[in-house]
């Protein structure tokens, strides 16, 4: 076991009766109660699921049964993964009292291992966003400095991960929303591989890209709740579960190991987040991999690919809203149904969520589909096939999480193309369908974390969380900050 | 360059009503982000193609007869029911 696990660490806590479950899981919220006002890192928390797990935990404790490894340990789930009973907004105001009657699969995994649930995190409005902000609820503050932003979609989970008001959290990752989230907040984020964690009841977006995976305080953690999540289930059609689980697989040495330094990853980079990078790319050369340099011309066209495709799939999925079965209806006056139908959904979305599903509208209809949406997914072919050419050069893919830090707040509301320009290191691998994971690497002149992201070819999730281990094993003594709130063991 | 009239009829087939405020900056946005995506145009067709995710085609499985939702509890989150049905009640 490494050093740096945090839920390592609790676990044993447990096990060795040196604190109770409800010990902790109180001390988690009254963590919460005191900091959450200032961060909005959760929209909603959960005391009594808490400590009815805990409790449950406690007995086990208190009858010497073995606890599994996630068992008792507090953590937080983004708002878009239905929770039975706990109301799940996305942060939108058109899902605003929708309670689920079903667990989400990765919810339903980790319930059984008895995971404490502290609450619902703070999204971007149906995971739309890159600070957190179109959330109707406020985005949540970054730790480590509260006038940025957490980043997004998953500010929440970042933010309450990184100001320790949970242990871990899952998240979403469509086009960067697991892994810039915690780039900006000096934590942990994995988006495994397609296919390999189960979507079912997590609130579509967009279905081709949609993953969930983990933002947790190291990467040994993300491995073990990577393994808690990942298998084959039958509700999801794109399922395929994982290979092997990937925790036992983090102590090797990566010498030898090629690491590719793709030149379209580092337009535009902020110098400062350069430097982090080059020096976190040094630091693998020091414990024996190679870098081979080399371009990869397709990934330039990945934003506007990613964009039109994942908002065609955005104006279908969210067609559901219609104020007829759940969620948000209009309390206007309405003529018919379809007036009905119109004022619930103008009065429901988000000035971005609206723009996205305007969009996917228009590069499906009549005229444009062949322009926009069947260009776009031949260019997505193009990416798919570069990706596979580029890793029989290389084992992993360096490059920046994101070309800069934390925006400051109100950064993303001026300009909705600006913005999508920062999702230009994240969005390439949701493309693909591939595995990625930020690790924190240093900070950049403002202060703020700077994230370094590896990236490998489909299940690939053990050699690359490996080496990102390795990295972090090497570096975080100077790579990583811990922030001084919440509950520190 | 997309226009108010185009705007308005693509927000009718996405089932949204736009105000009369807000058109302008909705167009100004809907053609900056157009304009976003018409760069693709500059990319050559590539021999690539995609036809789903994962490279997962037809999932078949045996039918299985598995517990269901009871339908009060999908009722329950409805906005408005009557005898175990959806309502949409004229309100004008």
């Amino acid at each position: 076991m490494g050093q740096y696990g945090t839920i390592a660490r609790l676990h044993s806590l447990l096990s060795e009766k040196r604190l109770s479950c409800t010990e902790l899981t109180r001390a988690y919220l009254d963590a919460i109660k005191k900091e959450n006002s200032a961060l909005c890192a959760y929209v909603k928390v959960t005391p009594e699921t808490a400590l009815k797990a805990a409790a449950k935990v406690d007995a086990k404790i208190a009858a010497g049964e073995p606890l599994a490894p996630l068992e008792g340990i507090p953590m937080t789930l983004k708002d878009n993964i239905s929770t039975k009973g706990i109301e799940t907004t996305c942060c939108s105001r058109i899902l605003k009292g929708y309670v689920p009657i079903y667990d989400a699969t990765v919810w339903d995994l980790l319930k059984k291992q008895n995971a404490v649930l502290l609450g619902k995190s703070n999204m971007d409005e149906f995971a739309m966003g890159s600070s957190c902000e179109t959330s109707c609820f406020g985005g949540a503050k970054n730790p480590h400095n509260r006038k940025r932003v957490a980043g997004g979609s998953s500010g929440g989970v970042a933010a309450a991960v990184s100001a320790n008001l949970a242990a871990f959290g899952l998240g979403s990752d469509t086009g960067g929303s697991i892994r810039q989230p915690a780039s900006f907040c000096g934590v942990v984020g994995f988006k495994p591989t397609y296919g390999a964690v189960s979507r079912f009841g997590l609130i579509a977006y967009a279905s081709s890209f949609d993953q969930i995976g983990p933002i947790a305080p190291s990467v040994e953690d993300a491995a073990l709740i990577y393994d808690a999540i990942s298998d084959y289930d039958p509700m999801d059609s794109t399922s395929i579960g994982r290979k092997a689980p990937v925790s036992p697989a983090l102590e090797n040495s990566i010498r030898g190991k090629k690491i590719g330094i793709v030149k379209e990853y580092f337009r535009g980079v902020r110098p400062d987040v350069d430097s982090a990078i080059k020096k976190a790319v040094g630091v693998l050369c020091s414990l024996g991999a190679e870098t081979v340099e080399f371009s990869l011309p397709a990934i330039s066209y990945s934003l506007p690919v990613y964009y039109i495709l994942a908002c065609a799939e955005a104006s279908s999925n969210l067609g559901r809203y219609d104020g007829i079965r759940y969620g948000y209806q209009t309390k206007q006056h309405f003529a018919d149904r379809n007036d009905m139908v119109c004022k619930t959904r103008s009065e429901g979305f988000g000035a971005e969520v609206k723009r996205r599903i305007l969009l996917g509208t228009y590069v499906l209809s009549a005229g444009y589909y062949d322009a926009y949406y069947k260009k776009a997914q031949n260019l997505r072919g193009t990416i798919i096939q570069s990706f596979g050419e580029a890793f029989r050069k290389c084992d992993f893919i360096a490059a920046p999480t994101v070309p800069m830090t934390a925006f400051p707040e109100n950064y993303a509301a001026k300009d909705p193309v600006e913005t999508y320009l920062t999702d230009l290191c994240t969005v390439p691998v949701n493309i693909a369908g591939l595995p990625a994971v930020s690790v924190p690497c240093g900070f950049g002149n403002d202060g703020m974390p700077v994230g370094l992201q590896l990236i490998g070819p489909e299940f690939s999730e053990a050699p690359l969380l490996n080496a990102a281990n390795q990295y972090e094993l090497a570096s975080r003594k100077t790579s990583f900050r811990s922030v001084e709130t919440g509950v520190r063991l | 360059m997309v226009t108010h009239e185009e705007i308005l009829k693509i927000a009718n087939l996405a089932k949204l009503s736009v105000s009369p405020e807000e058109l302008d900056g909705l167009t100004k946005d809907m053609n900056k982000m157009i304009g976003f995506a018409d760069t693709i145009n500059a990319a050559s067709e590539g021999a690539g193609s995609f036809d789903s995710a994962g490279g997962l085609s037809n999932v078949f499985r045996e039918d299985q007869v598995v517990p269901s939702c009871r339908r009060e509890k999908i009722l329950g989150n409805a906005p408005c029911t009557e005898g175990g049905y959806f309502l949409v009640r004229r309100r004008s």
